[in-house]
Parts: structure tokens; sequence; C-alpha cells
């Protein structure tokens, strides 16, 4: 059974078939296509934290594809109690309540803390040195307001399609938000 | 070339398709079995030495427990007849010494503090406002707090005061029977050596003692202070430690509670404990330990703010101590041991 | 403009939050006297919308140029120069991701889940390099794919793989494929995605392990043609379908084959066939058409077979599931409790799991019930790929002249040069019969 070229206009068998495997094909892709783009939204997706479901387990900061986390500690200064004795920057029984290495809790020195009036100190957190570890965030959450948290950062977050801290966390608190509101802040509102 | 439909394709066909087949097989499992063997977090908070209380110092034992009607209970309180009297929801539930359910007040929002007079008054501190009912349960009259900023978190109810711990605004209130300011203690006072409260969370709690002052907390600084009724510090006692016979974390005691021979029992969150404190502060003896309150531990940790955790005493007349745990929503009873 | 959508993005997240929350106050913060204001937590947005429908312009203006080059241009430098700007826009700009090759898996996840709704970017990268297959054939391979480029770059002497072994190897993309769209339908995961050897060097991180699969990868392509595209890449697999049913196909020759044969090595991948032999002796067609029916009769028997081994895969396969994975620690630690580090994810996650093991348990029930269906249509799915495997082998192809196989053609366009005839066409040779330059 040789295949003669065809006479002219006519189609051979297995053009004929061709031509309907293409048909249905694009038929089924449109199919499909028109069943989930009446569902979507146009709007893209990037990863989240649920401080809420957060189990601080140190994941963030070992698991990332990323040399350096995409994970920061962000703090709700709303939140905030202002302390002098920080739990989440002291170690449990400081020498005494300097900013010394030995005192504190972080592992790179992340969190600033500066005086503001008595007996108020402000703790804030810098993004270069937080390697998302978690730890000030377990002291402040065990035994304070619950100020810290972790937040994914999206200037640094390749928002891979699947998060590799995502499918290891304990807490299952990685979600996909909106782009347009991409984080998961804690508020004063409960 | 080979032309591709030969008949000994098909044979080592399926003999290299069988073995990557294996391949993937294997490789999947092992992926699937191989687990982290519980390597130690190099980030872990451990507190674990301050979360064990050496045996030999808990003096009391657990005698019995009972749950309480509603969720989100805060604080409890003593009648003059031992009831129990405990602050859950929007109600205060009155529980007898045996336990059984007594008088219940609902009110117009949520329960934050109560005290009941030794006629029988009960005064049910909300947020903003206290509201004043009788033995019955009658509402009497509504007190109004001076500030619009107001969180009530204690309240002591004496012979012709009633003080009112305000968390946010940090001082308590002293009104008389009437429902009129009489005075305010524990105000930042240079000039009368008073440093003032720090209260980073709203715990603070106010007691009346048998020797005729005051004893609030001061959570922020880790002490209890002794105030007359008119306002001067006459002594503080504390130290802020994890260890047993200081107070732990950034801001404790939380609650505070006293023995008919003036003993304090001070009540404490993130390692959640009740101590006892002679009256001038000397760490006596453990209540019950952070191992007796395993929930509420977990309730700092897994809800993510300290908060919703917590305990409150009572003692009643017979030196029984009542704790509420907050997490569980229950009284325990707690007998002195031996 | 960035900053009034960080304002209107923080306003946007507070508003949302206090509609979500129930309004309980939070103890607010000690009131200052000298005067401090509280800070705001600064939220850096994420990448743009705009950018995303900027990637699928340029995916589906890439195809264009593609199909341009491959046919009308015909020219491989042409399609050299476009690999590299996919290389690095799609690779070293876009980090990888989002790439077709995983995108089958949103898809399915988005049929299963109803909480997940496909981005329309997404869509586009999966169904337009299949509708340019349907038509042109494997021109997203040629010139758009990233990791094909990658793998392009590194081919320096291309070794013949064995049909044999080729035809068995190019069974492995279904059954990835299988897998990573069963294992996205439970939501276990993308495993396509995990288990891509290039993306780590786009992003120029990754884990030890990924890094020396890719390393091994590239390494095997300077000496083997596009590996991962040939042996292993899923969607790869089904543009390989698509191709198959093609309009246009791409021919070495620009006009009419001599049956010079100069084009036989020519291909780097083994894509291209040599002309079925003609005059058919009628005993031998007879064996064929009889072994063509009993493959075909063959083929139920191999998904029914398929389904048996599926279902027995299912336990080990559900394990990947982090909550499987989770109710077995936790079955196990009731009966054989191992010591986890404090505050390990191991430890916490048995924390959880305590405090309802009943929902973790029915939850892990589940999702081995899904696991069972989803492994028995894999294995059906193993089956029936190897079924029809059989079977397209055994089927005469109607070729008259040396051309590429439809399916296997990555459309690189490198055959080209051997044609003397697209020689004639650029004007490096004569035409046969027209005077030799003097």
């Amino acid at each position: 059974m040789d295949a003669k070229p065809p006479v002219n206009g006519s189609v051979t068998r297995r053009q004929f078939l061709r031509n309907g495997a293409r048909l249905m094909t694009m038929t089924g892709l449109g199919v499909a296509a028109g069943a989930l783009a009446t569902r979507s939204t146009g709007a893209a997706w990037v990863w989240q934290i649920d401080p809420a479901k957060c189990l601080r387990c140190g994941n963030c900061a070992t698991q990332c594809v990323l040399e350096q986390s995409a994970v920061k500690c962000v703090h709700a200064y709303a939140v905030c109690g202002y302390c002098q004795l920080c739990t989440g920057f002291f170690w449990p029984e400081p020498n005494e309540l300097t900013t010394a290495a030995e005192n504190q809790l972080c592992p790179t020195a992340a969190i600033k803390r500066t005086y503001v009036e008595d007996p108020y100190y402000q703790y804030s957190i810098d993004e270069q040195l937080c390697i998302g570890c978690a730890k000030c965030v377990e002291g402040c959450n065990r035994f304070g307001n619950g100020s810290l948290f972790l937040q994914i950062r999206h200037d640094r977050c390749l928002n891979c399609n699947e998060c590799a801290i995502a499918r290891t966390c304990p807490g299952e608190a990685f979600r996909r938000v909106p782009v347009e509101h991409p984080y998961l802040l804690k508020t004063t509102s409960r | 070339m080979k032309p591709e439909f030969e008949l000994f394709d098909r044979r080592e066909f399926f003999g290299v398709v069988a073995k990557t087949a294996a391949v993937i097989g294997l490789a999947g499992g092992a992926e699937a079995g191989a687990e982290g063997q519980g390597t130690a977090n190099p980030f872990a908070y451990d507190i674990s030495r301050f979360q064990k209380t050496d045996p030999k110092l808990i003096a009391y034992e657990e005698v019995t427990r009972w749950p309480i009607p509603h969720k989100d209970a805060r604080r409890l309180a003593i009648g003059p007849d031992d009831q129990l009297y405990v602050c859950a929801g929007n109600y205060i539930n009155c529980l007898s010494r045996t336990g059984q359910r007594g008088l219940e007040l609902a009110l117009a929002g949520p329960a934050c503090c109560v005290a009941v007079a030794r006629d029988g008054a009960i005064f049910a501190g909300l947020r903003d406002h206290i509201e004043v009912f009788d033995s019955k349960g009658g509402r009497v009259a509504r007190w109004e707090s001076p500030d619009p900023k107001t969180w009530f978190t204690g309240l002591a109810a004496g012979g012709n005061d009633v003080f009112a711990a305000d968390a946010r605004k940090l001082v308590v209130l002293r009104y008389d029977r009437t429902g009129k300011i009489a005075g305010r203690i524990g105000r930042k006072d240079a000039a009368r050596n008073v440093p003032g409260f720090i209260v980073p969370s709203p715990f603070l709690d106010v007691i009346i003692h048998r020797d005729g002052l005051l004893r609030v907390n001061n959570p922020g600084r880790h002490r209890v202070e002794a105030y007359t009724f008119d306002g001067d510090l006459e002594g503080a006692w504390g130290k802020p430690t994890a260890a047993i016979e200081g107070f732990c974390g950034c801001c404790n005691p939380i609650g505070l509670t006293a023995l008919a021979d003036g003993r304090i029992v001070t009540c404490e969150k993130g390692i959640p404990r009740v101590k006892i404190y002679s009256a001038s502060g000397e760490f006596e003896s453990v209540v019950a330990g952070s191992e007796s309150f395993p929930e509420n531990a977990h309730a700092c940790t897994d809800l993510n703010d300290c908060i919703h955790g917590g305990i409150d005493a009572a003692v009643d007349s017979d030196g029984r101590i009542y704790i509420l745990d907050i997490v569980t929503s229950d009284v325990r009873v707690m007998k002195r041991k031996g | 403009m960035l900053r009034r959508l960080k304002f209107v993005g923080a306003l946007g997240v507070m508003l949302l939050l206090a509609l979500m929350v129930c309004a309980e106050q939070r103890f607010p913060p000690p009131d200052f006297e000298n005067g401090y204001r509280l800070p705001s937590a600064s939220t850096p947005a994420a990448r743009q919308l705009w950018l995303q429908y900027a990637d699928a312009g340029v995916l589906l203006a890439a195809l264009g140029i593609s199909v341009w080059l491959i046919y009308k241009k015909r020219s491989r430098r042409g399609l050299f120069w476009l690999s590299l700007f996919s290389l690095a826009y799609f690779g070293f700009y876009r980090k990888g991701c989002i790439c077709p090759i995983g995108s089958p898996q949103n898809i399915v996840y988005g049929l299963f889940n109803p909480d997940y709704v496909v981005p329309a970017t997404v869509l586009v990268f999966c169904f337009a390099p299949l509708v340019v297959a349907l038509f042109a054939g494997r021109a997203f391979c040629a010139g758009v794919c990233p990791q094909g480029a990658l793998q392009d770059l590194v081919l320096i002497k291309p070794v013949a793989v064995p049909l044999w072994l080729e035809q068995a190897l190019s069974v492995i993309p279904y059954l990835f494929l299988g897998a990573g769209l069963i294992y996205a339908g439970t939501g276990t995961g993308f495993v396509i995605c995990r288990y891509d050897p290039f993306v780590p060097f786009f992003r120029l991180s990754g884990g030890v392990f990924i890094l020396t699969a890719g390393a091994a990868f590239l390494m095997a392509g300077m000496f083997v043609g596009r590996p991962y595209c040939r042996f292993l890449c899923p969607y790869g697999g089904l543009l390989r379908l698509a191709s198959l049913v093609s309009k246009w196909r791409v021919r070495v020759t620009p006009d009419f084959c001599t049956q010079c044969r100069l084009c036989e090595q020519s291909c780097p991948f083994g894509a291209m066939r040599e002309p079925a032999p003609s005059g058919t002796n009628p005993k031998w067609l007879w064996a064929e058409r009889k072994r063509l029916g009993w493959l075909l009769a063959l083929l139920p028997v191999l998904v029914a077979a398929g389904m048996w081994a599926g279902s027995k895969l299912s336990p080990a396969a559900a394990q990947l599931h982090p909550a499987v994975a989770l109710a077995e620690r936790y079955t196990r630690q009731q009966s054989h409790p191992v010591q986890y580090g404090l505050m390990t994810p191991e430890s916490l996650s048995l924390q959880r799991a305590a405090e309802d093991p009943k929902a973790v348990l029915t939850a892990a029930a589940d999702l081995r019930h899904r696991f069972d269906l989803a492994c028995w249509l894999f294995g059906g799915w193993i089956g029936l790929v190897i079924g029809l495997k059989l079977v397209a082998l055994s089927v005469r192809p109607g070729r008259t002249d040396f051309e590429p196989d439809r399916g296997a053609c990555l459309a690189c366009a490198r055959c080209f040069a051997a044609c003397p005839n697209e020689r004639v066409r650029l004007g490096l040779m004569p035409a046969a019969g027209d005077p030799a330059p003097s």
C-alpha cells in the first residue's frame, strides 16, 4: 500500500484522519480552556504565610530555593507592647538588658532595639540580616503579644509554582493569595 | 538506519520499558519512604529547663476539675459564702462549693473581671464600664469610666470601696459604693515616687490585702506593688527571671489573690504556673507548675499570641485554691498536700 | 505609581482583614507621650500583573517567530538566536517559572481543587504551544523552550542512540506526565516542577541533589542530544502527540526529495526516518496485519493489567502527600514513639495532629481513596501508552521521502543544511542541469 500523492483536491485516508484528530483535539482544548477561563479571574497568585498557622519550625530559613530565604520577620508595631524586656529580642535569661550579642535571641542580630521614652523601646527588623528562622517569633508569641511574625517578602520571592517551603510546612501555613493583596498581616483586629 | 517495525525491537523494547519502570518505581519508593530522622532544629527556642518544676516545691494537689459553661473565660472571684464567680464570654457564672451551677448574669459585652463584696453585691467589669448587681442577680447600677479608652481587667470590692484596674490607662480607679470616682492609684508620678504600671497585655489585677493595703501586679516591671487606698506606694517585690522564684517572660504576673494568712498567690502566663509568696515577697511554694497546663503552653504558641492563654486564681475560706484555666475553660480545685 | 499601588495594597490588605476577621480588638499599644508615631510594616509589592501578561505575549510572539523561521525562512541560525533569546528571557530572567512544561499540572490541579483558579497566563502557557504543535509541529521545542535551548548549547558531538532504545525510552515522558498529573490532581504537589533539572541553574541556587542531576543531564547532553526533551519532558510527550496530527510538517527538502540520503545522519536527535519500503509481499502484508490485529486486541488487556498494577502502587504513591505522611507518622508514633528534636517540623506536626487526630486520620483516608482512583487511572494510562506504542510500531508509515518523524522532530532546522535542494535554494549550489559556474 504505497502512499500515492493525492489527486487534486482529494484527501488521503491518513490526511483525513489527521485532520479529524486535530479538530477533535482543538475542540477538546477549547472546551478545557473555556471551562477554566470562565472560572479564571485573570488574577495571578503569590505565596504567603498565614501567621495564625505558623509553628515556627525553622524551615523557612532552610527550605527556600534561594540562598537567602525570601521569608523575613515582620513587626506589627500596633500589636507590640514596647517592653523593656522583650522576649522576642532577649534570650530567656539575659545577663543584662542591653544589645550585647550574648543577650540577643536573633542569630544574626537582625532586630534593632531603640529607646523611645521611658519605659518603652522600639524593636525593628533589619531585613538584610534576617534569615527567617522564627526564633524571635517564637519568643514573642510565647510570652508576649505576638507582634513579630514571618511573611514572604515579594521583592525577593520567585513565586515558584510549588513553593519548596510550603510543602514541608508542618502547620500548613502557606497558601496562595491574590497578587493584589500579597500579605497576611497581623493587625489590631484579631 | 533500521526500519522501525522489526520483530526483535519489541522484545528489547519490553525489556527496556520494564527496567525503566522498575528504576522509576524504586526511585519513587525511596523518595516517599525516606523521611527526616528528627534532626534538630538549629533555631529551636529552648526553655525546657524552665518548664520542669521541682516536685519538692509543689505543695498542692488537684482535687477535681469543673468545666465552665461558656468559652473565653477570663477571671474568677470568690464570694462571701465561698461561691465562685467566673467571667466567661458575655456571662458571669456562679458555681457552688461543689461545682453546682447557680446564678448566671448575662452582660451586654464580654465579661472581663468580677468582684463580690461582703454584702453579696456583684460587680461585673466589662471592658469600659462596671455593672453592679445585687446578690440575686438584679441589675442595680452602671458605673462609667471617666476615660473612653478604658480596659478593665481586675476588680476588688472592699467595705466602702471598689477598686477597678484599668490596663489601658495604667491606673487603678477607686470607686465608692455610689459609683463616684474617689481616687486614682498607681498613675506615674515622680513626686510621689510612683513609677507607673507597664501593662503590655490586658492583665492588670488588684486585690485588697488583709493588711489594709492594695496589692497590684505590675507585669512590665515583674513585680507586685503595695499601695494605700490613697495611692501611696508602700513597697514592691519581684524579679524578672524564668526560674521558679521570679516572674518569667516580658509581662508577669498576670493575676493575684491572697490566702487568709496574707501570703500572695501569683499566676503567670508563657510558662504558666501558680505560685505562693510570703506577704513580703519571698518565694515559698508552687501550687501548680507548668506541667499542669500543657494546653496553655500550646495556646500561646499555636494561636499566636499569649493573650489567648492565661490563668487566674481565687482562694476560699478553707484555703482551697481555685485555678481558672482560660484555654481549657475549666476550674481546678487545689488542696494543700498532706 | 508603585507607591500608590503599595498604599492601595496596604489599605486593601487592612480592609480585607478587617472584613475577614471579627472585630474583636487586640490590646492596643501604649500611649506615647513624646509624639512617637508607630511605623507601619513595609509591604513590597509582588511582580505586577501586567508583566505576567507581557510574559504570555512574549511567548506567543516567540512561537510565531519560531514557526516563521522553520517554515518560511528555513533558517537554523535564526532559530539559534531565537533560542538564545528564549534562554535569556524565559530562563534566566523569569527563572524558568511559569513554564509550559509544568502547566498541565496547574490545569489538572485547577480542575480538581475548587479553591485554586488557574490564572489566565498559565492557560496561555499551557495551550499556546500545544495549538501551535497541532498546526506546525514542535516549534516550541525548537526556539522557545529555555530548557531545550540550554541543552542545545552544550551539544558538541551528537551520538546516535539505537532506535530500539530511543523508542523504549520515549515512553518515559508519558509515565512522568501521568505521575505529575495524578500528584497535581490529588493536591500532593507539582513533581514535574520539583524534578526539573535545569531550573536550579536559572535560579542560580538549589539543593545538592537537583543541581547534580542538572549537571548530569548537561554532561549527557553534550553527547546525547537533548536528553531531557526526548526521554523525560512530559510536555514534550504532549507535543509529540499533537505534532503527529499537525497540519504542516517539517520537511528536510524545500521542494522534493531526491532520495540522496545525505540527510540520514543529520539529525542529532535521532528523528530522521527513511521511506517505507516499496513493493509489498502479500505474505508480509498478511503477517503485519495479523500482528496489528493481535496488538489491538492486546491493548485492552494491557490497560487492564496496568490498572491492576496501578492499584498496587497506590499506598506507596499516597505517601508523598504531606497529609497522608502525617497520618502515617502519627499512627507510627502511637505504637513506636520516636523522639524528634525540639521544635522540628516532625515534632510540631505531630503536636498539631495530636490536637485533632480524628480529622487528620479521616483526611488521610479520603486522600488514600483519591489516590486509589488516581493510581488506577495512572496504571491504565501506562498500559494504554505501552499498548499504543506497540501499535504505532506495527503500523506502516506512509513515507515516500526521507523525513523526520513527526512526533520526534524537534524542528531545530539542523537537517536543512544537509539537503542539496536546500543548498540550491540558498544559492550555494547550482541546480541539477544548470551549468556549473566557471
